[in-house]
């Protein structure tokens, strides 16, 4: 413990910006996210970084929305490595160049993690609602050749689960060290999708197949899959807990327990623009609404996974039942698991909504 | 998928194409050692801990007789217990073992006391071990059919050891010699046993899933030895910082996630520099710390899990 109370801070998510040239229908930024200003400057990235390191923190992802649309993006960077922070980038890949990310590597940049929609430019393009796909791959080729670490990271929803092989196979080609092949979080964007994204249990069943295959064939890349909340039955251990070991800073600089706590109502977060990281994450009451068990319910309180699983997801509980202190209904043991049995029984639809500004 | 069972000719297809697939044949430290890549020191260490696995055979097979109430099976089983075990000292399977060992350059009672064996190559036998105990007599017999595909790997095995490694004696391949006839014999009166005693698709299923878990098992075997010659190092990606929460301890950093190595760790971290390979690393800090018990155990399975988590990376 770095002080009474709360738990050390470990990892610092920062998010620079909601603005992206992509348009993903799956985005798990908030839907109001046109609204958020980008309020932080480098200076003041720069000092929350270091007050981050001051509580524990070793590494900060450096996210969005889309990082490189910052033309201080090199300068925040030379602040995260200057806080003896490990800076990691997650990108859609552009408006990043390759002297672009070069000069990220000279600032300090340690490691990035490129999303990319699909195995092939058609696919991805079509759900990145923008031509993308070919300056992924440059940029993935980029972090390769200045010895950056590389992840790629695909998100999987009913339209591409079938080319998890295919995926795993463009990694191999890029010599990626590690691939998410990460099933949609139906929070957001992807809440609103949901019957146009949200697979079948033969989909995963055949994909779990490809990836053990894929896994037996080589160590490397490492391979990131867990089947889905929705059919395991088990909810995801969320952020490792509320406010347990990570702190997400929001392009306006709210400082949250994971990227989606903004919208639950009745909860106060705090700003760094107003008060230092320090009391933002062990004072605020929206940090504290959630950390550990004492605001637990039955049968969470006293079942014997909540020290692995914290209860699921605060957010998933509250968009599904109302009440975020709910088990997340992802769990078989939940009492309102028939949000999410209601769920898969609905009719696929073919209507996606890409990411807009005019949200409502 | 229909509940009916397989005929006994699909079902055997099904059988023989769990080992098409994941039968050890295929493994890289086979493949290497039948074209002749091998060094010494990696097939001395092949020799010492598949011993281990020699070792378990008649344990296992001890354990099969006890299920079985037909002293027609037993009379057919109790053969491999001769074979193994042979009818007096000096004879039979383990006995043959120990002469490869010494024709490797290995030291006979050094090997058969199993000192040294490695730790993944210790639960893997000792899995298969278990497989049989805890199983029904179907099962446990089932589990043993991989030597429906054993004949041939012996073959390949005699043929890659006198044109590659022309340094071990002849008279030292002696059980692959003997296995190549044993096996086929064993494969014959198992399969037999199998396709006659599994009646509903059930049971079937449940021999299929049996010989991949035996696959499994001794693919897991390979991994381990292939581990013990690889050479670590820390990844390029890792940042190492003092851990300021626990004296002598670090934090290794990655992109994904941070790792927390305590002060015996370190100290292991600091012999991985990708010349040594971990055997090695293993000895120099068993020969530090000489009134440690299981170093050497402890060592292997840390590197494995500092490669599993991306902090070391080996060549």
């Amino acid at each position: 413990m770095s002080a009474a109370g709360a738990p050390r801070l470990w990892n610092l998510v920062a998010e620079l910006t909601y603005r992206c040239p992509l348009r993903c229908p799956y985005c798990s930024n908030p839907t109001q996210w046109s609204a958020i200003r980008d309020a932080l400057d480098a200076d003041a990235w720069g000092r929350v970084f270091r007050e981050a390191a001051a509580l524990g923190a070793v590494h900060v992802g450096l996210t969005g929305g889309e990082p490189s649309v910052r033309g201080d993006l090199a300068e925040i960077v030379r602040a995260a490595a200057d806080a003896q922070l490990y800076p990691h980038l997650v990108t859609a890949g552009l408006p990043l160049t390759e002297s672009g990310l070069a000069a990220l590597r000279d600032a300090g940049l340690r490691s990035v993690q490129l999303s990319i929609q699909d195995a092939d430019a058609e696919a991805s393009d079509a759900i990145a609602g923008t031509p993308s796909f070919e300056r992924k791959l440059a940029i993935a080729r980029a972090a390769r050749a200045l010895g950056l670490a590389l992840t790629l990271n695909f998100v999987l929803h009913r339209r591409n689960l079938g080319r998890v092989g295919e995926m795993v196979a463009l990694a191999r080609t890029l010599d990626a060290d590690r691939v998410e092949l990460a099933n949609a979080q139906y929070d957001g964007w992807a809440l609103r999708n949901r019957d146009a994204l949200l697979p079948s249990r033969e989909q995963l069943e055949a994909a779990s197949a490809v990836v053990a295959a894929e896994r037996a064939k080589a160590s490397r890349p490492e391979l990131v899959w867990v089947l889905p909340d929705y059919f395991s039955g088990r909810p995801k251990p969320c952020m490792g807990g509320w406010g347990a070991r990570l702190a997400v800073v929001a392009p306006d600089g709210l400082v949250l327990p994971c990227h989606a706590a903004r919208d639950l109502p009745g909860l106060a977060f705090w700003n760094v623009r107003e008060r230092s990281l320090r009391e933002c994450w062990h004072e605020a009451p929206g940090m504290n609404a959630y950390r550990g068990e004492s605001w637990m319910r039955e049968p969470c309180r006293s079942c014997e996974r909540r020290a692995q699983d914290f209860g699921g997801c605060r957010c998933q509980a509250f968009r599904l039942t109302g009440d975020a202190a709910n088990t997340d209904p992802a769990c078989a043991l939940a009492p309102r698991r028939d949000a999410i049995a209601a769920a898969r029984q609905r009719p696929a639809s073919d209507a996606l909504r890409y990411r807009d500004a005019r949200s409502s | 998928m229909s509940d009916a069972p397989l005929s006994p000719a699909a079902f055997e297809a099904r059988l023989r194409a769990v080992g098409t697939e994941r039968y050890h044949d295929k493994h890289p430290f086979n493949l290497r050692m039948h074209e002749g890549e091998l060094s010494r020191a990696e097939l001395q260490t092949w020799v010492r801990n598949r011993y281990y696995y020699q070792t378990r055979i008649p344990v296992k097979d001890s354990a099969i007789l006890t299920k079985s109430g037909d002293p027609a099976f037993r009379r057919e089983w109790v053969q491999r217990l001769h074979d193994h075990d042979g009818r007096a000292p000096g004879e039979g399977g383990l006995e043959l073992w120990l002469r490869l060992a010494e024709t490797v350059g290995l030291a006979r009672d050094d090997v058969a006391s199993l000192a040294g064996v490695l730790p993944g190559v210790r639960r893997a036998c000792d899995a298969y071990v278990e497989l049989v105990e805890g199983a029904d007599l179907l099962v446990a017999v089932a589990a043993s059919l991989t030597e429906l595909f054993a004949g041939d790997i012996m073959k390949t095995r005699l043929a890659a050891f006198e044109k590659h490694y022309p340094w071990v004696d002849a008279e030292g391949l002696a059980y692959f010699r003997s296995r190549t006839t044993q096996a086929p014999r064993d494969a014959r009166f198992g399969l037999a046993f199998v396709v006659e005693n599994a009646k509903t698709r059930a049971d079937q299923e449940r021999c299929v899933a049996a010989v991949e878990k035996k696959c499994e098992i001794l693919w897991s075997l390979l991994d381990a030895v292939e581990a013990a010659h690889r050479r670590p190092r820390l990844s390029p990606h890792v940042v190492l910082r003092d851990d300021d929460e626990r004296p002598g301890g670090k934090v290794a950093v990655l992109s994904e996630r941070a790792v927390r190595v305590n002060e015996a760790g370190c100290e292991i971290l600091a012999a991985c520099d990708g010349a040594r390979t971990a055997e090695e690393i293993a000895s120099l800090l068993r020969a530090r710390h000489p009134d440690t018990p299981h170093v050497a155990d402890d060592v292997h399975d840390f590197l494995g899990e500092m490669e599993r988590l991306g902090v070391l990376v080996a060549a």
